[in-house]
């Protein structure tokens, strides 16, 4: 018994410590604002949640709180559910897959709850609103660049490209590919050496980098689906001392010192696309939608990636980068 | 049938008559200190109390709690099992495909039924698998399952080229299926059923007597001429049963068959069993306990989360609550 007693205890201390008080000074009213995050483990989802909390505190007027769902789809349904039961003024849903957390918006938006869809799809309309970008366009404008940089270099699109795959099934993974795939297409003298997957994680695109340095002997660009394998690219030429002979591209164009806009600034990278955090716009209309209860968002708020090459590298830095 | 349940109730009331539940108190704790804490509705209820929120609760555990039943009867064996996540991965993976490319000619109730027993079959030929391997060449079950925690995930993202199969909102037979297992009703009340039986078998049946006593003495169960080689082939190829089938449920809820999912869950699971008293050693331990570690599991992240508490922080209070809610039971064992 004594010991239940302390467990008690225990407890009780860790939620006065941590359970946040929801009374605001001045008696105005307090927005309830939740966000379900897929995972708080990806540099792009901290980065999200660094700039949401940012921005909503700016507001003055809403308590926001984040949940991770640490990448596993029951654990997020069952946090969605929960927020359900404290009825949120605005529920923000970064979906961790398509299917799975269909139903469960579906839920939020029939109790009444506005619900924006941040970033990621699901398989049927159950928000308010859906704020995202393209992941096909940024594949494609990564196509561009890696053709129009083969063209220069040899006056003509021709040369030997060496792809760093994300996870395998993810949307991301397979539209970044394939939106480079319809570029390349068009330029026959393009030549895909390798496609190896690492998994998004830098320390693995390093291992497969090296196995395909040991075997081809002349590489122009790697292409990697996000910055990270990018560099681990850019580290296993380095090792070898062949950093020098081709150029790394890579997409998410996070700000912050650890980002990818930093790596084009110190010429690690050619260039990054922005794929954009949604985060502003997310805020803006959710604002919007808690101040003023006539207005009407659109169903769909689509943002277009961004290109950071060394030339506004640093101006990109600035903008992108947020602040502590 | 009325008996047992009076028993039960005996039982929970006084504790210590040959079952330890000594974690009841703790669930107990638990559920008071969520009722004091829980944050008000407009209308003034207590969030934590409505019905939906407590059936919430239930729905979610299911899925870890189903596996727990079996593992209970793994751990009494003085065994374990590993590979529950896989094989659940496995289970929503077979479900989804057999879903989505129904064979031709079937109605759907006749294609859901193929489908969920496609599942369970493979399921449970793995937990079978581990079963005879554990038996019959006499390595340990943690090395055992180890390796096919490893072998069965890689056969779960082979089958289905790494991919999730997405099971849609539409009038096929895959969308059926999940219309029909999604359900609280349906999703809650086979936990039950199955509770039911796993309490059953292991405290009125002279196999659920066999399973303790393996666990208890090995070596005196092989003296005795216990059918120790089946006894351990049918616990593993029931912890395969079970993870199929929390497999089949995990598919219907979140629509898909995904073979990264499951990742983790034989620690739930076995935490689960653990803080319900089961001695990690074998020999002792019951299913109520089980419920009840499950519970205590369950309503203490409800808690957590209904006040809003970092998730982080939420990882390390579970931390604090396994060790302290074991270490409460071995004081008492000792008392």
């Amino acid at each position: 018994m004594k010991m239940q007693a302390w467990v008690a205890g225990a407890m009780a201390l860790a939620m006065a410590g941590c359970g946040g008080s929801s009374k605001t000074a001045g008696g105005k009213k307090q927005y309830f604002v939740a966000f379900s995050q897929c995972n708080n483990a990806e540099p792009y989802r901290a980065a999200q949640n660094a700039l949401m909390t940012k921005l909503f505190a700016a507001s003055g007027d809403v308590k926001l709180v984040i949940d991770d769902a640490q990448q596993d789809n029951s654990k997020q349904i069952a946090q969605v559910e929960t927020f359900i039961r404290q009825k949120p003024d605005l529920l923000i849903v970064a979906p961790n897959e398509r299917a799975a957390l269909t139903a469960v918006m579906g839920e939020a938006a029939g109790a009444g709850i506005p619900v924006i869809c941040l970033e990621r799809d699901i398989l049927q309309p159950n928000y308010t609103t859906y704020v995202h970008s393209d992941n096909v366009e940024i594949g494609r404008m990564a196509g561009q660049f890696i053709a129009d940089y083969l063209t220069k270099k040899y006056g003509t699109a021709k040369g030997n490209v060496v792809e760093m795959r994300g996870l395998l099934g993810v949307e991301g993974e397979i539209s970044r590919e394939s939106g480079a795939q319809e570029i390349f297409k068009k330029y026959p003298g393009i030549k895909i050496l390798a496609s190896p997957v690492a998994d998004w994680l830098q320390s693995r695109a390093k291992d497969r980098m090296t196995e395909v340095l040991r075997v081809q002997p002349k590489i122009d660009v790697v292409y990697g689906h996000n910055d990270p394998m990018a560099i681990g690219a850019y580290l296993a030429a380095k090792e070898l001392g062949r950093e020098k002979q081709m150029i790394f591209v890579g997409v998410d164009g996070l700000g912050g010192p650890a980002g990818g806009i930093k790596k084009v600034m110190d010429g690690v990278l050619a260039a990054t696309f922005v794929y954009p955090l949604c985060v502003e716009k997310t805020v803006e209309v959710g604002l919007k939608m808690l101040h003023d209860r006539a207005f009407k968002p659109e169903k769909d708020y689509r943002l277009d990636p961004v290109m950071v090459t060394p030339a506004d590298a640093a101006a990109m830095y600035a903008k992108y980068t947020v602040a502590e | 049938m009325k008996a047992p349940i009076k028993k039960l109730i005996r039982r929970l009331i006084h504790p210590g008559r040959g079952t330890d539940l000594s974690s009841l108190w703790g669930l107990i704790g638990i559920v008071v200190l969520a009722i004091v804490l829980s944050p008000s509705a407009s209308d003034g209820s207590r969030i934590f109390l409505q019905p939906g929120n407590l059936t919430d609760i239930l729905r979610q555990v299911t899925v870890i709690g189903i596996i727990a039943l079996a593992m209970t009867y793994v751990i009494l064996t003085a065994g374990i099992d590993l590979s529950v996540g896989s094989i659940l991965a496995l289970a929503t993976g077979v479900v989804a495909m057999v879903l989505t490319k129904p064979p031709a000619g079937l109605s759907y109730g006749y294609a859901i039924a193929w489908a969920i027993l496609a599942a369970l079959a493979a399921s449970t030929a793995v937990g079978a698998l581990n079963g005879i391997v554990i038996a019959t060449l006499g390595v340990q079950p943690f090395i055992v399952t180890l390796a096919s925690m490893i072998g069965v995930r890689g056969l779960a993202k082979w089958l289905t080229g790494n991919a999730n199969i997405d099971i849609g909102f539409g009038q096929d037979v895959a969308a059926k299926f999940a219309a029909i297992f999604h359900q609280k009703t349906i999703v809650i009340g086979s936990y039950a059923v199955l509770a039911v039986i796993f309490w059953l078998v292991l405290s009125r049946t002279v196999f659920g007597r066999h399973v303790r006593a393996i666990g208890d003495n090995e070596k005196a169960g092989r003296y005795t001429g216990l059918p120790i080689l089946s006894v351990k082939i049918w616990v593993y190829s029931l912890s395969g049963l079970l993870s199929g089938f929390a497999g089949v449920l995990y598919a219907a809820e979140n629509h898909q068959g995904n073979p990264n999912s499951g990742i983790a869950y034989e620690l739930d699971a076995i935490a689960a069993v653990v803080i319900g008293g089961t001695r990690l050693a074998g020999g002792k331990g019951t299913i109520a306990g089980t419920l009840i570690g499950t519970l205590i599991m369950g309503v203490l992240t409800n808690m957590l989360r209904l006040n809003n508490v970092d998730s982080n922080v939420e990882m390390m209070v579970k931390a604090v609550l396994i060790v302290l809610a074991v270490a409460a039971q071995g004081k008492r064992a000792a008392e």
